[in-house]
């Protein structure tokens, strides 16, 4: 043997951890309470994946990005709220812009880039009020498929009907309110594009609509009640209720305080993170199961045994279990938040928070929950005579 | 009960043995894989577009201005259509982007007035009553018309993208009214999006039947009115045999026109009167149909509007015996021979075709400009070094990752306990990896997270099952018993535990869409071998060690 393996949970440990119950119950009541009120006071910083808008990395083309030069120069373009984060290294930004509304600064925007790409003379202006229409103006008259390449500058589509016959120097692009608010992130990517592009590359874009992001939105909220429902519907039927409320009630539990740490480190909340949340779910019920099976079988050997007692026993039973586990993904959370890069940090972030309140609530919420639910060792007796009976 | 039957050892061998081979060609550096033969070398993941950088965008087609100018004009045709059959109206409207509703004067008139809108279009859903007839496409009218569209968008834009058929878009439908569209390995999307909008142009032109003129012997003196188009067939067969002169015309700036085209590289051309006859902004439709004589050969019908009816009609009649060159973006696609005057607003081509010849083409007929406009509800592009970038870190991070596992595995099991579980360990990523490739699923960052993630909770049914070993050993039972036991005993915590995670897994693919998808995709196949890693890999190799070493006691 090359080397002993090093036990680094002692055998037979016997803390009394349910002893501390009320403590735990009191902290973690206040921590949920505190994460909600930041929830709902603060609020989630949400990514562009559900509130819609423009995320643009960029990268100086010489020394590091100057934040403050960035924010005034893409602040002055009329696009609305921005804000800047260094991104990885010194030289990169991230720079965010809120979703546009495809209101009239759009529309001038719109005009603004024309000039830039297309030449001086050309004129853009929203058409009636009442439609998102958007009249064009060239210098000179063109033909359809002038047009088409002439608004497809500023990421429109114009269709042959919608043009005159002929060579014509105003084309009105026909469009809804809506159509036009999608539009605009176009707009806005293309003005700061021009607006910045001397001193920085652009090295990737991303722009949700305000119709994607409301969806993103309803499908996230409908994946994370199903995903909580099924795992609680699964426990209950391998168990006794009071396991599946307990799982569920530690379960809520952990992602409350995960949602508490997105508000509290600002983290950014993107479908990614939300990947994250319910794989936190997920791996919260698993460590829980693992110390309910032990319940379990202690029940059915113990049948004397107080119920405290009882688990307490258990839980020191697979505490060496439950740390090891913790430990392996830990670890290896550890490196995703280290070197997976800013894209995966919130989530990395979130999915170590999740490692380290599963295992604290497996034994302080979940265990701790079957005492306050009156689970008592008599029932698993009386089943078990049942089942004698039955077989005799 | 640790004991296998052979035919399970021999299948879990073999199963890994598979895991390995075809996980191994995304390992290999590129150097060794030149040397393998292709098919083996190219199955590998897909890299994500976060990855490998590119363009994603999310396309929504605008239907409903679409089908309301469908509407528009079946209310046109039925107005005219009522007046030359007499029938007295008050009023005809589009109501609602769903209906055309008439109004007649006169109820008596009704039979006749439902007369004449079949004769317009025998499809359409007739209800109301009295004076009033309201009229709507079907449900599945409707339906089938979206589809139409789509499926014509997503031609157009495979097309318009991929002129040259390198760079592999992927062009699919998302839901009744979407179409995403990614492109790999390109940075300006401003190019990208005046090519979406580029539209076909589209031509009929008369043949210059006083000229001859083929590829090899191009006349001198060509009359000014005559230009030289080299035909789709010419142009096809040019790039299979000139790839330089290919890459030349593509690449020309300003580009060149098909006469320069055809007198510099001389592909097969005809000489064709510059006036256009009809243009494409005349035809209205173009459909692949079969011939009602002659044994039902495939045929393209096509119908113009009425300009472009009155203009072929005359040109048509003028010129019988003679060909007309159909004319797409500077290649002729057709040249038929003009059998009689088609003065119907509607014509036929014939000729020696397939049914897939005459279904391309009659797309390409239709393929000018988009049906609907589309618009760019989601949008996302990654540079190259981003994605290189993005490769690096999670390379980086995986490696490490796994590295720490295994070290802590080894240190907490020994040396050959923790070299069980890390064996399994990387079996179970080798197992992901072959699934991936297998399926074809593309690796993104989000999906290196979920390895890394199922790099970590997968050696959890080892700890398990050591842990449990330690404790049968501690109560005094011998080497063998306590294996044994401590394997059976973790095995339904194993299940339960592994179940609740697939679970989360499973919902977050169904719900999931974009980055969710990658991350579940690796997650839920992680979960999924590792219960095969779990329950029988390490079994095999705990009952084949214990068979061989025959230990009294171990060291756990």
């Amino acid at each position: 043997m090359l080397w002993k393996p090093l036990h680094l949970v002692p055998a037979g440990t016997k803390f009394d951890f349910l002893g501390k119950r009320r403590f735990a119950l009191i902290a973690s009541t206040a921590v949920n309470i505190i994460s909600l009120l930041a929830v709902f006071f603060i609020g989630l910083n949400f990514g562009i994946d559900f509130k819609g808008g423009i995320a643009i990395q960029v990268r100086a083309k010489e020394g590091p990005a100057h934040l403050d030069n960035l924010r005034s120069v893409v602040g002055g373009l009329g696009v609305g709220e921005v804000s800047l984060q260094e991104f990885g290294d010194p030289t990169t930004a991230l720079i965010r812009i809120q979703r546009q509304d495809g209101g009239p600064q759009c529309v001038a925007g719109a005009q603004r880039i024309m000039q830039t790409r297309a030449g001086e003379g050309w004129q853009v202006k929203p058409g009636a009020p009442e439609t998102g229409d958007v009249e064009f103006t060239a210098p000179r008259p063109l033909d359809g498929a002038n047009w088409r390449d002439a608004v497809s500058r500023v990421g429109l589509t114009i269709l042959d009907r919608q043009l005159p016959r002929g060579n014509t120097p105003t084309a009105k692009v026909e469009m809804t309110h809506e159509q036009r608010a999608e539009w605009c992130q176009q707009v806005a990517i293309k003005l700061v594009e021009d607006a910045i592009e001397a001193k920085y590359d652009l090295r990737g874009t991303e722009s949700v609509g305000p119709k994607i992001g409301d969806e993103l939105m309803h499908g996230g909220i409908l994946a994370a009640l199903a995903t909580m429902a099924a795992i609680v519907i699964y426990v209950w039927i391998r168990y006794e209720w009071q396991f599946g409320v307990g799982a569920l009630i530690a379960m809520l539990h952990d992602l409350i305080t995960t949602l508490g740490i997105f508000v509290l480190f600002q983290l950014d909340f993107s479908l990614t993170a939300l990947a994250a949340v319910l794989t936190i779910a997920g791996y919260s019920i698993n460590d829980k199961v693992v110390i309910f099976d032990r319940v379990r079988e202690n029940m059915r050997r113990y049948k004397k045994m107080g119920l405290i007692e009882l688990l307490n026993f258990s839980i020191n039973e697979a505490l060496a279990r439950t740390l090891m586990t913790s430990v392996t993904v830990f670890v290896a959370v550890l490196s995703l938040v280290l070197f997976a890069g800013p894209v995966l940090y919130s989530f990395s972030v979130a999915m170590l928070w999740g490692v380290v309140v599963g295992t604290y609530s497996s034994i302080w919420i979940a265990c701790a929950g079957l005492v306050y639910l009156n689970l008592r060792p008599e029932q698993f007796r009386r089943e078990d005579e049942k089942a004698e009976k039955a077989k005799a | 009960m640790l004991n296998l039957p052979r035919w399970q050892t021999i299948g879990i061998i073999t199963v890994t043995a598979l895991a390995v081979l075809f996980a191994l060609p995304n390992l290999l550096p590129s150097r060794v894989l030149d040397h393998l033969p292709g098919w083996y070398a190219q199955s590998r993941m897909n890299l994500g577009l976060d990855l490998r950088g590119g363009a994603h965008f999310l396309l929504e087609a605008d239907l409903r201005s679409l089908m309301t100018e469908r509407l528009t004009n079946l209310s046109d045709s039925v107005r005219s259509e009522l007046r030359k059959q007499q029938v007295a109206y008050k009023d005809v409207n589009v109501e609602g982007g769903r209906n055309v509703v008439i109004t007649l004067r006169d109820e008596a008139q009704r039979s006749k007035a439902l007369e004449a809108i079949r004769a317009v279009d025998p499809t359409i859903a007739i209800s109301g009553s009295g004076d009033l007839i309201r009229l709507a496409y079907s449900d599945q009218e409707v339906a089938k018309k979206k589809k139409e569209v789509i499926d014509q968008s997503i031609e157009i834009l495979r097309r318009r993208v991929d002129e040259t058929g390198t760079i592999e878009p992927t062009i699919v439908r998302q839901g009744d009214e979407r179409i995403l569209l990614q492109v790999p390995g390109i940075k300006d999307t401003t190019d990208l999006k005046r090519k979406i909008n580029q539209t076909a142009k589209l031509t009929f032109h008369l043949v210059n039947e006083d000229v001859a003129a083929t590829g090899q012997n191009i006349p001198a003196n060509l009359p000014a009115t005559t230009s030289l188009v080299p035909t789709r067939e010419g142009m096809q067969e040019l790039r299979r045999t000139n790839a330089k002169a290919w890459e030349d015309i593509q690449n020309a700036n300003p580009r060149m026109t098909p006469d320069q085209i055809c007198r510099r590289f001389q592909p097969q051309c005809l000489p064709v009167l510059k006036r256009v006859v009809v243009g494409g902004e005349d035809l209205d439709d173009a459909k692949s149909t079969f011939e009602q004589q002659q044994g039902g050969r495939p045929i393209i019908s096509f119908t113009f509007n009425s300009a472009g009816g009155r203009a072929f009609c005359n040109a048509t009649r003028a010129n019988i015996g003679k060909r007309l060159a159909i004319q797409l973006d500077g290649e002729i696609i057709s040249a038929p021979v003009v059998q009689s005057a088609i003065c119907g607003g509607s014509g036929i081509i014939t000729g020696s075709f397939t049914t897939q010849q005459t279904q391309e083409q009659a797309l390409l007929l239709r393929s000018g400009a988009l049906p609907a406009t589309l618009s760019i509800i989601q949008e996302s592009t990654v540079g190259a070094d981003l994605g290189a970038d993005a490769i690096r870190s999670g390379t980086t991070a995986a490696l490490v990752g796994t590295a720490m596992v295994a070290l802590f595995m080894f240190i907490a099991y020994g040396p050959l306990f923790g070299g069980f579980a890390n064996l399994a360990m990387l079996v179970n990523l080798l197992l992901v990896i072959a699934g991936m490739s297998i399926l074809g699923a593309s690796l993104t960052l989000p999906g290196i997270a979920g390895l890394v993630l199922t790099v970590g909770m997968s050696v959890d049914s080892n700890v398990l099952i050591y842990e449990r070993v330690r404790e049968e050993k501690a109560l005094g039972r011998s080497a063998f018993s306590s294996i044994a036991t401590g394997y059976e005993r973790a095995m339904s915590a194993i299940i339960d535990a592994n179940l609740t995670a697939l679970i989360a897994g499973v919902l977050l693919f169904g719900f999931g869409s974009g980055p969710i998808r990658g991350f579940a995709t690796a997650l839920t196949l992680g979960l999924l071998t590792h219960l095969f890693t779990a329950t029988v890999f390490t079994r095999m190799l705990l009952s084949t060690w214990v068979r061989w070493r025959r230990p009294t006691e171990i060291v756990i």
